[in-house]
């Protein structure tokens, strides 16, 4: 041992040392330097089809990401399993800052108590980052149903239980949620009739062959404005900027109801806490305001109030939601 | 007594058809059926588990008395090396990227054709690379990994 | 008339230079898209999105629906070449189209693909522009139990897919139907014969059982077929069609269009329905319906015009009433609300530059398809004579990494390797990939709407009959399943007399 080092006279010990140097200094650079942040492409996950509202969200964020950060935000889509795939795949990555999650209402507060088995836990796995967008439902009647308000509805449904039908976007869904906390609440008995996704069950809902739905906004509000859907009223605590005149199903008859699909960033927990400042920085109020208010205020999206509110909020957040949809169904 | 099996492609469909059915009758056993009015999950799949399962019965007895082709040979190393290069690439593609799951794919592959010469395999795999990299990964923008790290 | 007004409208829209530029963009893309196997419309358009902000909202919807309609060209393509459905509704044309190709005619097989698909794009427009919004209320009148008697008529006609023993094809029809049924029960939730595995929640993939079934299985047969010095691919006889192609075709892209255009508008029908339904009308109104499966142009002019009209109308609910088809349509919605369109009916009226102009471009894009894809007959023909035993790793390669993009998911390649092997057995043992197909796609649905006409009904059967279209549905299924069985059982009587 010592004759090898013996021969490193001289430079060649030299080089070594600067060696050893740069070694430790690239071991202490790869550990993330916040300040540096971010140096590559950051890549967010959504774990939706493309086109929906988690994806349309994510792209408006990664928009104004890009241009705050000056780095390319990408977009990823990795369906199935009600996002758990996706949701998962974000868990397990490695917590540096560049892998993101679009995360919705069901990959955190509903599939955790709706599946027996989940592949990852929704406190533990993650650090929320920001909340992005809340948006209510909506209740719509077809035409046909001689409610012109909830008070009306109750009335009808209790005339007649099991007479109505209300559509949903699939088992587990904050539509079918939705449904059965009001059944729930106010004490009727509906007809569930599950489909594959939104446009489906809204189809039929038009068609008439289903009498209710609680909608996500966008697509229903269109048909509303067209005539072919009553809106009733709008799940949330508090009522829709976009829809001022229409009551909250609390006011109308239901007080303590609410239901409202929300959508969050995270990331893998074990990320920096300065990256998640960094990134919360990008997400104040104002420039997301800003953005997301110029074509989506006509689709129900108010953000306005209590942005940065819910910002520091994140991870209380997820805990209060989490006991606050109430699956009255068994786990799968 | 002897049986001879006069149709031993029909036979072996047969086969098939009762294996899958059975195991899916199997399976549906325990998902709630419900009734013909209230069908739960178990009751189609169920069904039609039983109704495979009888039919490749029936196409197994018909086997014994119709006559039919013979099974043709197979050539156990294209089943084999295409299969395998499938299951390489499968394995490969999320942990070593797409460099060595595609290098891996086509040149097992092309293992599996006799007729198949070496330098035209390297060349091959060469030109692959440079579609896979160049068009799936940068052009198309498909988020695969490149080499390992 | 105001038609004539609105699409002088629209035509003035589309035909500017830029909106012709960013189609050609739309349908070039489309069509390489489409040729590659597995690869789809959805990820291209998902990832183009981003570089349609900065357009125009016409142009980017103008881009986005030239790259779904030439997604369904290049599909064709590889189902002729190779035996590898591009996409869904390509799968019919695989049967006669491959066949022809192996006899040395792909050249005019690709080519009636092309003059068909053009033709019923241009007929399905024109239909668009004048019956859209009442043609969007027939999708209304269908509720749970037409869909329901709808599939039923669906597997009876896939039966008449078949060309061989009719026992056989129903067995083949009943596993697709299991095979459909894998992932969660929509009526419940309940997983069903998911193994465990969360990628099978949403069922196996359409794309995933067709590469295996109808690609990995026919490369494995052609190494065997050429380790026996048996003939794989005759020798190209010439790029067109010849008179005899012609007049054979006609009658059979006519029929195609109309079944595609209006299988086209309902939501979940589509494209592949409306091929599938058309191969099989074609075959039953042969007059030699053995020569199917065998290279017959019709088996390719039909269902070639049908999926071709199907995705045109598809657009229909999409326009009409912002309700997407497909995931398509979705992302197509999607694109419109960043751009700040509220997707809805009344995008007709309060945007009518944007619904005409989509209109005419669609016929503009049709016209780009044709006069791109004619020549490039030329080098696809080309590619086939490049040496099996290069060519067929390449074609692994595309599969493969075709099937992976899907999802991001490997094990999806793994399924299609086990149906590739499925599929080897398959061709080993006389039986027909086709009918499992069709079982697979429409048997779903078919369960998933029995159930929701029950559950509607509150548990009365005789729904189905007494609600008139779905009355009419299961009547012409009857009436189907007689025309079938009836020739085949007096075949077999004629057999055992003379025995």
């Amino acid at each position: 041992m010592a004759e090898f080092f013996r021969d490193l006279a001289g430079p060649s010990r030299r080089t070594w040392l600067h060696a050893l140097i740069f070694v430790f200094g690239a071991c202490a650079a790869s550990a993330t330097l916040p300040q540096d942040y971010p140096s590559r492409p950051i890549r967010i996950i959504v774990p939706f089809p493309g086109g929906g509202t988690a994806d349309l969200l994510a792209r408006q964020i990664a928009q104004t990401m890009s241009e705050a950060l000056r780095q390319q935000v990408l977009i990823e889509n990795r369906t199935g399993a009600g996002g758990n795939i996706g949701a998962d795949l974000a868990a397990k990555s490695k917590p540096d800052g560049y892998t993101l999650l679009m995360g919705t209402v069901s990959t955190h507060a509903i599939n955790p108590n709706l599946y027996a088995k989940m592949p990852y836990d929704p406190v533990k796995d993650f650090a929320p980052v920001t909340m992005v967008a809340r948006m209510p439902n909506l209740l719509v009647v077809h035409p046909s149903v001689p409610a012109k308000n909830v008070a009306e509805l109750i009335a009808l449904a209790k005339a007649r239980p099991g007479a109505l039908a209300f559509a949903s976007a699939g088992n587990g869904t904050t539509q079918h949620l939705a449904g059965e906390l009001f059944k729930k609440m106010a004490g009727v008995d509906m007809i569930h009739v599950p489909y594959k996704g939104n446009a489906p069950a809204v189809t039929d809902l038009v068609g008439g062959q289903v009498q209710v739905m609680f909608d996500n906004i966008p697509v229903s509000l269109q048909q509303v404005r067209a005539g072919k859907l009553r809106a009733l009223a709008v799940t949330g605590p508090v009522r829709s900027p976009v829809l001022q005149d229409l009551p909250t199903v609390a006011e109308a008859g239901l007080p303590g109801y609410s239901i409202t699909s929300w959508f969050g960033l995270y990331a893998p927990s074990g990320t920096s806490p300065q990256i998640i400042a960094r990134l919360k920085k990008v997400h104040s109020g104002d420039i997301i305001i800003a953005h997301l208010n110029k074509p989506a205020s006509d689709t129900g999206r108010g953000m306005a109030q209590g942005l940065q509110a819910l910002v520091d909020q994140g991870f209380s957040f997820v805990r209060l939601d989490a006991s606050d949809v109430r699956p009255p169904q068994k786990r799968i | 007594m002897s049986i001879s099996i006069r149709s031993p492609r029909d036979f072996c469909a047969g086969l098939i058809f009762l294996f899958f059915g059975a195991l899916a009758a199997y399976i549906a056993r325990d998902y709630p059926m419900g009734s013909a009015v209230r069908m739960g999950p178990g009751y189609f799949p169920y069904l039609l588990g039983i109704l495979l399962a009888l039919l490749g019965v029936v196409i197994c007895i018909k086997s014994l008395v119709a006559h039919g082709e013979r099974i043709e040979s197979a050539s156990l190393r294209a089943l084999l090396l295409v299969l395998g290069a499938i299951g390489v690439f499968a394995g490969t593609i999320e942990s070593a990227g797409i460099v060595i799951a595609t290098a891996l794919l086509v040149g097992i592959g092309a293992a599996a054709s006799p007729e198949s010469r070496l330098r035209e395999v390297v060349v091959l795999i060469v030109f692959m690379l440079a579609l896979a990299v160049g068009l799936f990964t940068y052009g198309l923008g498909l988020p695969f990994k490149i080499f390992p790290i | 008339m105001e038609l004539l007004a609105n699409l002088q409208l629209g035509f003035e829209i589309a035909l500017t230079l830029q909106n012709i530029l960013y189609c050609l963009v739309g349908v070039f893309l489309g069509t390489l898209i489409g040729v590659l196997p597995g690869i789809g419309p959805v990820a291209t358009i998902a990832m183009l999105l981003p570089a349609t902000f900065t357009l125009p909202p016409v142009s980017a919807l103008i881009m986005l629906a030239g790259i779904y309609y030439g997604a369904q060209y290049g599909g064709s393509t590889t189902a002729i070449l190779v035996n590898l459905p591009g996409e869904a509704s390509s799968v019919v044309t695989c049967l006669d189209g491959y066949a022809m190709a192996r006899q040395g005619r792909a050249g005019p097989a690709l080519a009636i693909a092309a003059l068909g698909s053009f033709f019923a794009g241009t007929v399905s427009t024109l239909i668009l522009a004048m019956f859209a919004p009442p043609l969007a209320e027939i999708a209304f009148k269908f509720g749970p139990a037409e869909y329901f008697s709808l599939m039923v008529l669906g597997l009876i006609a896939a039966i008449v897919l078949a060309h061989g023993s009719l026992i056989n094809a129903i067995a083949m029809i009943l596993l697709g139907l299991l095979l459909g049924l894998v992932g969660a029960d929509t009526n419940t939730g309940q997983f069903r014969f998911t193994f465990g595995l969360p990628q099978l929640t949403d069922g196996i993939g359409f794309v995933v059982v067709a590469m295996g079934l109808f690609g990995f299985s026919e490369i494995i047969a052609n190494l065997e077929r050429r380790a026996k010095r048996e003939v794989v691919m005759a020798k190209i006889t010439s790029l067109f069609p010849t008179r005899d192609d012609l007049k054979a075709s006609w009658k059979a892209v006519l029929r195609g269009t109309g079944i595609g255009a209006l299988l086209g508008i309902l939501p979940g029908g589509g494209a592949t329905l409306g091929s599938f339904a058309a191969y099989a009308l074609e075959k039953k109104v042969a007059k030699d319906p053995t020569r199917f499966g065998k290279g017959a142009i019709e088996g390719v002019a039909g269902p070639e015009s049908a999926n071709n009209a199907g995705a045109q109308t598809s657009f229909i609910p999409l326009l009409t009433l912002g309700i997407p088809t497909n995931a398509v349509m979705a992302l197509m919605i999607g694109a419109m609300t960043i751009h700040g369109i509220t997707p809805g009916p009344q995008v007709m009226t309060e945007r009518p530059e944007l619904f005409w102009g989509m209109i005419a471009s669609m016929w503009i894009g049709n016209l780009l398809l044709v006069v791109l894809n004619l020549p490039l007959i030329g080098i696809w023909v080309k590619l086939l004579s490049v040496p099996y035993r290069i060519l067929y790793p390449a074609i692994l390669l595309f599969s493969c990494i075709g099937v992976y993009s899907l999802n991001n998911s490997a094990v999806d390649v793994a399924l299609a390797l086990a149906f590739g092997f499925l599929g080897y057995l398959f061709i080993k043992f006389d039986c027909e990939p086709a009918p499992l197909l069709l079982g697979f796609v429409l048997g779903p649905m078919m369960e998933e709407n029995l159930r929701r006409a029950l559950l509607l009904s509150r548990g009365d059967p005789t729904v189905f009959v007494t609600r008139p279209l779905s009355l009419a549905l299961l009547v012409a299924a009857a009436a189907l399943l007689v025309i079938v069985v009836v020739p085949a059982v007096r075949r077999k009587r004629a057999e055992a007399f003379q025995e």
